[in-house]
């Protein structure tokens, strides 16, 4: 009876691991605590807004600030420097780059200098998201 | 009014010649990527660092010396790499945006904090011109601790976190690593204190946590940077082996070049003495006999640049 279970057991623990190497990684695996998705549209919409800025970029998520510098770098890239509000002291860069396609991706931070923590823009299968994670790992000295 | 002119004008001539003697060089030019040593000050906007509008950064002033040193230095942490440092701006212009940056190098970082420098973790490849700071007075305007400092913001850049040291239980016993003293061993990783013993890449536990393992050189050389590692030269297109001092008296040098370059000649206190072309072979170099000391002998080619002291 005991040869049994231990069979069975470890057929149980051999399919585990053989649907656990199959599954696709898919975004609820980013390994974080708090991860905000902001959709592309909400994204480009920074790059189209007046001076100051007031939207939610996701529910519960809302932006408010002053767009403090918007450049280009060479022919590809844009990117904005806001002032937030909502942050105060804090400031939010974004960066646009299109590839020879056409293919347009960002890139972002928002954070104050010297905090503990702060939120960097992610890209995993064409989703975005604002991650939490220690501003350490963000900035160095 | 004639005194004050006497004064302002000469003034103003050192000024202009301090400003317009950042040389121009360049430790790999057939690399894309490259980072920009930027000494003769900057404004800059639009970046995290900004939080409070614009950053006015002073020139430096370091002499042609100290920045021919400092470059060599900084290139010489990097030669493995497919990276070119240059302290020419318009080098960076034409690189790739996304496999650039700049290390500026200014007097000190009031607006940031009594550090010797700072980054941002991976901007090299951002696209954004995001530059690294070096802030010379909290490193005592030590060309050797400024090079060192500048490759490990380089390095922050590129990717790399801190080397750090942990015990036995994976307890981090400090972030920066190099500081400790080991009688065993007088090496320290550039990720960590490089000021005080022979620096090098390390692999080794990163400041993210003891289960990691860190190869800096295959972060730098990797995905995302893309850079790889610089093609084999043959021995005589290396900056050791290209210029060779062959005699050198009160008056003139004597030197054997591997190739065609453009030469400047400088004493110990950035006076420029002589500046010319080397041609393939035997070249000598005429200077005023009363130039003796240590003098600073740069040149640049198209594919490789170097400098060297000379003891006259």
């Amino acid at each position: 009876m005991n040869t049994l279970k231990t069979i069975l057991s470890s057929a149980c623990l051999l399919l585990n691991l053989v649907l656990s190497a199959q599954k696709k990684d898919s975004s609820a695996d980013l390994p974080y605590s708090n991860k905000i998705e902001v959709s592309n549209e909400t994204l480009e919409a920074l790059f189209h807004s007046p001076e100051n800025i007031s939207m939610d970029l996701a529910p519960g998520f809302h932006l408010a600030g002053r767009l403090q510098n918007k450049s280009d770098h060479g022919t590809t890239v844009t990117s904005l420097l806001i002032k937030l509000d909502s942050k105060p002291g804090g400031t939010l860069t974004l960066s646009r780059y299109t590839d020879a396609k056409g293919n347009i991706y960002y890139a972002g931070h928002l954070l104050k200098l010297h905090e503990q923590d702060g939120l960097i823009l992610i890209e995993k299968d064409q989703h975005y998201y604002f991650i939490e994670t220690q501003q350490r790992f963000l900035v160095a000295e | 009014m004639k005194k004050y002119l006497l004064y302002i004008v000469p003034g103003l001539l050192m000024h202009i010649s301090v400003s317009a003697q950042v040389p121009l060089l360049n430790s790999y030019s057939p690399a894309t990527a490259t980072v920009y040593l930027d000494f003769d000050g900057a404004t800059v906007d639009g970046t995290i660092w900004n939080e409070n509008g614009k950053i006015i950064a002073e020139a430096s002033r370091l002499s042609p010396a100290s920045i021919t040193w400092i470059h060599k230095m900084v290139s010489d942490h990097f030669k493995l790499f497919n990276l070119n440092i240059t302290t020419d701006p318009a080098v960076y212009e034409r690189a790739p945006v996304h496999q650039r940056t700049r290390i500026i190098i200014t007097t000190e970082g009031s607006w940031y904090g009594a550090v010797a420098g700072v980054s941002a973790i991976g901007s090299f490849v951002w696209g954004d011109d995001t530059p690294a700071w070096v802030f010379m007075h909290s490193l005592s305007d030590n060309p050797s601790f400024i090079a060192a400092c500048a490759t490990h913001q380089i390095g922050h850049t590129l990717g790399l976190q801190h080397q750090s040291l942990y015990d036995s239980y994976g307890i981090m016993i400090t972030e920066l690593s190099g500081g400790e003293n080991n009688i065993f061993s007088n090496q320290a990783p550039l990720m960590g204190i490089p000021f005080y013993k022979q620096a090098d890449w390390k692999d080794g536990h990163p400041s993210t946590g003891a289960g990691y393992l860190q190869s800096d050189t295959a972060v730098i050389a990797g995905a995302p940077n893309n850079i790889g590692y610089r093609k084999a030269t043959s021995e005589a297109d290396t900056p050791e082996k290209a210029v060779i001092v062959e005699r050198q008296g009160p008056g003139s040098l004597e030197l054997n070049s591997s190739g065609n370059y453009s030469f400047r000649l400088f004493d110990i206190s950035g006076r420029l003495l002589t500046q010319g072309n080397l041609k393939t072979g035997y070249n000598e170099i005429r200077t005023s006999p009363a130039s003796t000391g240590i003098l600073v002998l740069q040149w640049s080619g198209e594919f490789v640049s170097g400098s060297q002291k000379i003891i006259n």
